[in-house]
């Protein structure tokens, strides 16, 4: 195993190797024979989601290790080209075609962001290359962004809310407040949530929306706990999500509601603090603690820690790994890395990589998998000892949109 | 000797653009960045027409840019013109948007004419943020993709590099040969005068207010159309083009290659975007050298590295 992971290498090292390779590429051609499988991975290096994005290169590189371990596809080797994309969508488009046109890459696998991806993958299907999106959105699984070579390892904001709607709605209460950021994807969730609290008999008291960015919610809270809702459903991200998660606390609205995000990032709650997220639940697509029960979480988790001195992988940070081993895999099964090959063994391709059972849906090459229903520790043994897993909602088809539903019946 | 070379080159200076453009490609890493330096760079040339001709500082240029490239992606979305026709329908959006921000703004100079350039470009980004149904919103317009265009019955292949990057490459040299004319014409040198000597001007018979607007619109017709040449080449147009970062962008390009010169924005578009995709490719902390070599620039360079050549001369 140590021989294994012998050759450690940093995103600054992955960097250079891509700046090196990409100055030395007109030589390629007199080594044909031996070109390596390319795979371009634009991720936001700079910008707010820089440390999810540092996180989604460590990991992608140990799928790309492990392919080469494992002989790579008869003797060709994998390599990974990230590009910071800058969380813009233009520059992200621009990296695609440089990508595509310069590096010659086979695959494109990354991003952070649904405007990020739908970018990207515009210019990947204009060009007819294979790419695997590593970030939420239901857009790149609808018409018309979708196309034959769009695959979404990511979960939808569809099915993250449907779990975890149905899970709060079950467990904590019916009367339910929504506290939504003012863009796409607090209005997604809370569709989502709504659509999962009909069905259900959920009484909704308010739906709130506030500016992106507010870096105050207190006026909010008497409000909030003048209602008596059992659940306040908090549709925003990272430092909006933090503020209000302190407020609360410090105003005692936590003492008479179930907090509730759809999405509770690891690297978030690290930032919060646990004092003021404890009790907070949430859905996520991976957490570490799943290791217990999950052997290939187990085994995965053993090869970040081995690589990355000791590190847990996040759960955006865990998508960069599955994302890039499953085009990996489905290029040794095909046994070519021609795009329409890939693309054939991917869909309806069944998976275990590192969090239990998986597979991507046929009809729109969407990963069916499990939804984690998160609770927030109040204290932990590591950094990343921050949740309780409460419960663990397999991955079934009926989770997601049906493909009538998509525009791709 | 440098300066006087240059005096006379630039006699001929669309001509000379359009040679550069042609060695362009092959001297840059890769293409898709050679397409968006002819873009910026045609965005940044149109800012100097205002900045540096007229000396008004806008701040509210992603306004006409974005507008334009909205309203191109759109046209080729929605309408389903041809592509020359989209362009032109982006060029013409520059120039409206620019109409209007410019009479409202132009009522107001120095400081308040940049704060009111920047809360109309920021009402337009609301607008299209907002109106998702028809803009796509916070995710962009998507989709618009051209993979094959007609060029007086030739059939070209867009998607091919080199192909698109001559296209774009002809329709900026044509732009930039319309701004030479500009430039050369009588309303060029009354831009300039309004810009060294606004009471002068005046009592001239100069109507300065017309003269700011016209300006204002004909940089909008140009930003416009760079916009639009950024749907066709990205096939995206994310709601960030029309992003205050945007406006800050050009600005930053025209003064790094020297406002109120031909070719200085166009280097300064070159060497702005040139450093951010090297640099980003040896190191993640790309901001850190950049940022470096700007402070270098405004400390060395006041004129920007193509005002400062243009008046170099040998002690």
């Amino acid at each position: 195993m140590s021989a294994e992971h012998g050759r450690r290498m940093g995103r600054r090292g992955v960097l250079r190797t891509a700046a090196i390779l990409a100055a030395g590429a007109p030589f390629a051609t007199l080594r044909a024979e031996e070109t390596p499988i390319r795979i371009g991975f634009p991720v936001p290096i700079t910008g707010p989601y820089a440390s999810e994005a540092a996180d989604q290169v460590r990991a992608a590189e140990i799928a790309v290790a492990e392919f080469n371990q494992s002989g790579g596809l008869g003797g060709r080797r994998a390599e990974l080209l990230v590009r910071d994309d800058k969380l813009d969508p233009g520059e992200a488009a621009t990296r695609a075609i440089e990508l595509i046109e310069k590096d010659r890459v086979d695959f494109i696998v990354g991003s952070l962001s649904a405007s990020v991806q739908l970018a990207v993958n515009t210019v990947t299907k204009q060009r007819g290359v294979l790419y695997n999106s590593i970030s939420q959105s239901d857009q790149i699984v609808s018409s018309p962004d979708w196309g034959p070579t769009t695959f979404h390892e990511a979960m939808t904001p569809h099915m993250t809310a449907g779990a975890v709607g149905r899970y709060a709605f079950e467990k904590l209460g019916k009367r339910v407040a929504y506290v939504a950021a003012d863009y796409a994807y607090g209005h997604e969730m809370v569709a989502g949530f709504r659509a999962v609290g009909a069905t259900m008999g959920a009484e909704e008291l308010a739906e709130i929306k506030m500016p992106i960015g507010t870096r105050d919610f207190s006026t909010l809270m008497p409000r909030l706990q003048a209602l008596r809702p059992d659940i306040v459903f908090l549709c925003n991200f990272g430092r909006d999500q933090q503020i209000f998660v302190k407020q609360a606390h410090d105003s005692g609205l936590k003492r008479t509601a179930h907090i509730v995000a759809p999405i509770l990032l690891q690297t978030a709650r690290i930032a919060g603090g646990a004092q003021a997220f404890a009790g907070v639940l949430g859905g996520t697509s991976y957490y570490w603690g799943i290791e217990s029960e999950v052997a290939s979480a187990r085994a995965f988790n053993d090869r970040f820690r081995k690589a990355h001195d000791g590190r847990l992988p996040s759960d955006y940070g865990a998508l960069g790994y599955s994302g890039v081993r499953a085009v990996l895999t489905a290029a040794a099964k095909a046994g070519s890395t021609e795009t329409a090959k890939v693309a054939a063994v991917l869909a309806g391709m069944k998976y275990d990589f590192y969090k239990g059972p998986q597979f991507y849906r046929a009809c729109d090459h969407q990963s069916v998998q499990s939804v984690f229903i998160i609770e927030s520790k109040a204290n932990g043994s590591v950094p990343e000892d921050v949740f309780n897993v409460l419960a663990t909602v397999p991955g079934r088809e009926d989770m997601l949109k049906t493909c009538a539903q998509e525009g791709l019946g | 000797m440098i300066a006087v070379f240059l005096t006379r080159a630039a006699r001929h200076r669309a001509l000379l653009a359009a040679l550069f453009l042609l060695v362009l490609p092959f001297l840059l890493p890769f293409r898709a960045t050679a397409v968006n330096v002819l873009i910026d760079g045609l965005f940044a040339v149109g800012f100097n027409l205002v900045y540096g001709y007229v000396g008004l500082l806008s701040f509210g240029h992603a306004a006409l840019f974005g507008g334009g490239a909205y309203a191109t992606g759109l046209a080729l979305l929605r309408l389903g013109l041809p592509w020359y026709g989209a362009l032109a329908l982006g060029l013409v959006a520059g120039a409206g948007i620019a109409g209007v921000i410019g009479l409202l703004a132009t009522r107001t100079r120095g400081i308040y004419f940049a704060m009111v350039t920047l809360a109309l470009a920021e009402c337009v980004y609301y607008l299209a943020y907002q109106a998702s149904g028809v803009t796509g919103g916070e995710n962009g317009l998507r989709g618009i993709v051209l993979t094959k265009i007609d060029l007086f019955g030739l059939d070209l292949d867009f998607v091919d590099p080199l192909t698109r990057y001559f296209v774009i490459a002809t329709i900026v040299a044509l732009a930039l040969a319309a701004l030479s004319r500009i430039l050369a014409s009588p309303f060029g040198a009354v831009m300039e005068m309004v810009r060294e000597n606004e009471a002068r001007a005046r009592a001239s018979g100069v109507d300065v207010r017309a003269v700011r607007v016209l300006a204002f619109v004909l940089s909008g017709a140009f930003s416009g159309l760079a916009g639009g040449l950024q749907a066709l080449h990205l096939a995206i147009v994310p709601i960030e083009t029309l992003d205050y970062g945007n406006s800050g962008m050009v600005v930053m390009m025209c003064l790094l290659g020297g406002a109120g010169t031909f070719f200085g924005p166009f280097i300064g578009a070159l060497v702005f975007l040139l450093l951010q995709n090297l640099v980003a490719l040896v190191s993640s902390h790309w901001q850190l050298p950049v940022g470096v070599v700007f402070m270098a620039c405004v400390l060395f360079l006041p004129r920007g590295i193509w005002g400062q050549l243009a008046r170099w001369r040998p002690a």
